[in-house]
């Protein structure tokens, strides 16, 4: 369940919101768990999850769940960012909650899933049920805008 | 490779998520990219301040309560918990029952299965297992097989003193036509680790060795990582992983010589 609220949580950015989102995914799962047809459990709760988050989004604040995207409109993945490992090390909590909470839904997602939740790629693509081809592109934007942002906080702070 | 590809593949890299080859590509290509390097270097600061429990939300202890609640009383989960006809008021009387013990029990596995595969991903052995045969095949196309060339365990083993905080058991098995042709260091699962460099025929045999952590097992275990063959075993209080592009029956005596002098 923590796995579920983590991903909750940094989808709504609410606690409220993030227990309300769980509970009505747990109660879908729980009222669909014969369509559980075998594989990951994980990625599947949090596919459940991560489409109820989505939904809840679009009801309560007007935003649409991400798109398929052209992945080549959103490129610039190829840049690097010129953050410094060090800065990234004595970067404050709080700078990168920000920066992190600032990200289009798409890349925080697969941020969350990769390096907070410690999921494989292959467990991604089920849970945000994207071609197994596209996550490591799809990681490699969001880290390049996150390594941005937060080397624009990081300067700005100074 | 160049840049913009490396720039995409380092992501497959430092999550461990490559095959073989590009991960050897992507890796040289970092090493010797002054731009790849520093960005790399960024990009992993990241993800190891992201991979702590700073940035865990931990689910409230009330949610677990709550999910509890509203399970038993959702009308799906009480008509499914229903038997078919019988009567309303025998009903009435041991369904409550039915509630305590049946939807927690549900409950519970269903939490059983979303937590107990938290560690699912590759197993710690299957990435020792990847990294041992990457540093294998690395050692061979770098020209970097030894530090320290000599045939003798004598000069091998004191080569070690002070660069690792263990001594290695280094044995020579020349006469059982496996001989020992020297060191090197290396790095396994970031840590510094010794390996023994092993000739048989034309083939290059790396024994990776540090100490083993936890209970000693001699479990042998053969797996085939890209068409090498691997071994683990445990030697002494030595962990060792066996490499080499040997058949596995060779690779299996010269184990076996290995575990001898356990």
């Amino acid at each position: 369940m923590d796995a579920a609220y983590n991903l909750a949580r940094w989808l709504v950015r609410d606690d409220h919101d993030a227990q309300d989102v769980v509970q009505e995914a747990y109660l879908r799962a729980f009222r669909f768990a014969q369509g559980f047809r075998g594989g990951d459990p994980r990625a599947w709760i949090l596919a459940i999850v991560r489409n109820t988050a989505f939904t809840w989004l679009k009801r309560n604040r007007g935003t649409d769940a991400p798109t398929e995207f052209d992945e080549k409109v959103h490129g610039g993945s190829t840049e690097e960012s010129g953050l410094e490992a060090e800065a990234v090390r004595k970067a404050d909590g709080a700078t990168i909650r920000a920066a992190l909470d600032e990200l289009a839904d798409e890349f925080r997602e697969v941020i969350v899933m990769r390096d907070i939740e410690g999921l494989s790629y292959k467990e991604i693509a089920d849970a945000a049920d994207l071609p197994i081809g596209t996550v490591m592109s799809r990681l490699a934007r969001a880290r390049g805008k996150l390594a941005r942002s937060l080397k624009e906080r990081i300067a700005k702070e100074r | 490779m160049d840049c913009d590809d490396t720039r995409v593949l380092m992501h497959g890299h430092l999550d461990g998520e490559l095959d073989l080859a590009a991960d050897l590509e992507v890796q040289r290509h970092i090493e010797q990219c002054p731009r790849c390097v520093a960005e790399y270097a960024a990009l992993r600061a990241m993800r190891t301040r992201l991979n702590g429990e700073e940035f865990r939300f931990e689910a409230p202890a009330e949610l677990r309560e709550r999910i509890r609640g509203a399970i038993a009383v959702s009308p799906q989960t009480r008509s499914a918990a229903q038997p078919s006809g019988g009567y309303r008021a025998q009903r009435a009387a041991w369904m409550p029952r039915v509630i305590r013990f049946a939807v927690p029990m549900a409950i519970g596995a269903m939490l059983a299965l979303i937590i107990a595969p938290r560690k699912m991903g590759p197993s710690l052995d299957q990435q020792i297992a990847g990294e041992v045969v990457a540093s294998h095949v690395r050692s061979l196309m770098a020209g970097h097989l030894m530090d320290v060339a000599s045939t003798d365990q004598h000069t091998v083993k004191p080569w070690f003193n002070g660069k690792l905080d263990f001594s290695p058991a280094v044995n020579d098995f020349a006469k059982d036509g496996f001989p020992l042709v020297g060191g090197r260091l290396d790095y396994i699962h970031g840590s510094a680790v010794a390996a023994l460099v092993y000739q048989h025929g034309k083939h290059v045999i790396n024994v990776f060795m540090w100490p083993s952590a936890g209970s000693a097992t001699s479990a042998q275990r053969i797996e085939t990582e890209h068409g090498y063959n691997v071994e683990q075993l445990t030697v002494g209080e030595m962990n060792c992983w066996v490499v080499s592009d040997l058949n596995q029956q060779e690779l299996d005596k010269f184990a076996g010589l290995l575990r001898a002098k356990g």
